[in-house]
């Protein structure tokens, strides 16, 4: 049973990372407006006619639609993933060197998201004063609604300029990730702290709660040991899948620092109309999300045992009938 | 921002069929909360109100409350800090920043109007289609929505806004795009759970058609839910198009959008901080208003129902 639901989900997980990348090529590519067709003709720019013809070479642009995907997706399994059309460079060496700054940064930033919806989530729910767990329940819904762009600029402006703690201008060293971590970490937070939030509220309300104070245990024993352990798997899990917004999240922060990483490459092949960098991009996050969500339900049975995958959850698309996924946060929780 | 990323939408996979989970909870929890009538308003609900009044004159009439000219420029008093002629001060063409951020409104909450209105229609259809129809349908739509969910809003409208172009339309349609699986979610749990009510199944007995029994019974009152969430997405989809705008893939300048408003007051971070602080807070409290609303609508919406 189990390893017949094991590859069902394997299978659908690659099933949307191919649809997702068939989508992104046909809104790229096939679609009236082809980026590669447009940069040909662009008459600001004009590449010179032999490399045009290596380039619609390459693209197989004088042959048909169908012929074109699939010449690209044979490349692709060849890890081939073509040449940039702003650069030049091949997409896979521009998306590397951007990738180990980028996601040095989303690690960093993941921690601050953790460290804050902890804290936040723990003080809203057991902090023993009320006006604090008000206070604490206001934090996510102001953090949605300050966009990231606004958090960057302002710890640019209080920590760098005002406070001179950290150099604007430095982009390498290991201090310099502060401030940008910082600041993608607290916009990836609220969702994470609604849903902790919501979880600890749900589990410090079961009558396991009441059983264990009524044995004598202490609140904060009943608090760490019992209801964080119950109540914090759906805000786990969002956690998880995270990294990719935060990914995606890159290309803002990294624009406010400048920083040369994949949200900057990204950025980069917006404004140049790079499609073949963009399609790379969208088919790593994609992949990498999708991977991650595979793992997390492949993982809910042993980190919450009362969770089983049954015969009759084989028709489901996840073993989460339960109370572990996280329900639709939203700005105005608890405000 | 981006729930960062994503303000809309949150990673949930499928939700599970026939729970409200959510919204009872939620339900519940808040009306243990109010002793006061829930339908009784405080100040700071009113308030809230109040300013989003405000806003739809700014976007109707924007003269009305700044009778400036937004695109007039006068170098002589260049980054004048705020004063009584000039209350959020000027920009590095002296325009007055009170004047364009109130014209601003118009290119931005129109934008995030259409946005709303595209995730909407789109997720409507989806989610109607998949609850109502099931079966093969239903396991098709909701692996596009897997799709959709897969790949985080911001990087979506990015690739959207590659297909279509830069501008202030195309940045709005492309965050619609990336809202449908929000929409879509969530009617189609909506849809789920009235499909199987029981004056559904009275109706169907009673020979009503398919069609009929959708129009007249599952759709009013599948649809209160995901109307309330509107003024959320209405929220983020503000977030996410001056995003946009900052990064320069929307409204283009001249022109005032409080994005673009922002972007243009970073280069000015030391010598006139204003240029950043007023714009970034108008797009704050904005998005709080639109939030708060929905906490409103909410609670209305539960003691009428």
């Amino acid at each position: 049973m189990r390893s017949r639901y094991l590859i069902t989900r394997i299978l659908q997980a690659v099933l949307v990372v191919a649809i997702t990348y068939l989508l992104t090529y046909w809104v790229l590519f096939a679609l009236p407006g082809d980026p590669v067709a447009n940069r040909l003709d662009n008459p600001q720019n004009p590449i010179p006619p032999g490399q045009a013809k290596a380039i619609i070479e390459y693209y197989n642009l004088d042959q048909p639609a169908l012929l074109q995907f699939l010449i690209t997706v044979g490349r692709l399994a060849q890890g081939d993933l073509g040449y940039s059309l702003g650069t030049g460079r091949a997409v896979s060496d521009m998306v590397m060197q951007g990738l180990g700054s980028t996601l040095l940064l989303a690690l960093a930033a993941l921690v601050v998201a953790a460290v804050i919806a902890t804290g936040v989530g723990l003080l809203a729910v057991f902090a023993p004063w009320g006006p604090v767990r008000s206070l604490a329940r206001l934090v996510p819904s102001l953090s949605l609604a300050t966009p990231s762009f606004l958090i960057g600029l302002l710890l640019l402006q209080i920590f760098s300029y005002q406070l001179g703690w950290v150099s604007s201008l430095d982009t390498e060293s290991l201090t310099s990730l502060v401030l940008p971590a910082l600041t993608l970490g607290i916009a990836a937070s609220p969702s994470i702290t609604q849903v902790l939030i919501q979880g600890l509220t749900e589990a410090n309300g079961r009558p396991f709660v009441r059983v264990l104070r009524s044995r004598g245990l202490s609140h904060g024993a009943i608090a760490t040991r019992h209801v964080v352990r119950n109540g914090s798997i759906p805000a786990l899990t969002l956690l998880a899948l995270t990294i990719a917004d935060l990914i995606a999240g890159s290309v803002i922060v990294e624009s406010v620092f400048h920083r040369a990483g994949l949200g900057y490459v990204t950025e980069q092949a917006v404004r140049s109309q790079d499609g073949p960098i963009v399609l790379a991009v969208v088919l790593l996050v994609s992949s990498l999300y999708s991977l991650i969500n595979l793992a997390t339900d492949l993982l809910y049975p042993v980190i919450d045992p009362r969770i089983s995958i049954t015969e009759s959850r084989l028709g489901a698309s996840s073993p989460s009938s339960r109370s572990t996924r996280p329900a639709q946060p939203t700005l105005t929780e608890g405000a | 921002m981006m729930s960062i990323l994503t303000p809309t939408a949150p990673p949930t996979r499928r939700p599970p069929p026939r729970t409200t989970r959510g919204p009872v909870s939620r339900a519940r929890s808040s009306r243990a909360r109010s002793s006061r009538g829930p339908t009784s308003l405080g100040i700071v609900d009113i308030a809230a109100m109040l300013l989003l009044a405000l806003l739809v004159i700014a976007v109707l009439t924007p003269s009305l409350l700044a009778p400036g000219d937004p695109l007039g420029t006068a170098t002589v008093q260049a980054l004048d800090g705020p004063s009584l002629t000039h209350w959020l001060g000027t920009d590095y063409l002296g325009r007055d920043l009170y004047t364009r951020i109130v014209h601003g409104a118009r290119t931005s909450l129109s934008a995030s109007a259409v946005a709303v209105a595209v995730g909407l229609a789109g997720g409507l259809a989806l989610g109607i289609v998949s609850g109502y129809l099931g079966g093969w349908v239903d396991a098709v739509v909701s692996r596009l929505i897997d799709v959709l969910l897969s790949v985080p809003g911001l990087l979506l409208s990015m690739v959207i806004i590659v297909a279509l172009g830069f501008g202030a339309i195309n940045a709005a349609i492309a965050v619609g795009i990336s809202s449908i699986a929000s929409f879509a979610r969530v009617t189609r749990a909506e849809v789920l759970t009235v499909r199987t009510s029981s004056y559904v199944e009275a109706a169907q007995h009673q020979g009503s058609s398919r069609w009929r029994t959708l129009i007249h019974h599952i759709l009013p009152n599948a649809v209160g839910p995901v109307a309330s969430l509107i003024p959320l997405q209405f929220g983020g989809s503000i977030v996410w198009i001056s995003s946009l705008s900052f990064l320069g893939f929307g409204a283009v300048p001249p022109h005032p959008e409080w994005g673009l408003l922002v972007a243009e007051g970073r280069q000015y971070l030391l010598s006139a901080p204003w240029l950043l602080l007023a714009p970034g807070a108008v797009i704050v409290i904005t998005v709080l208003a639109a939030s708060h609303l929905q906490g409103v609508l909410g609670r209305i919406r539960r003691t009428t129902a």
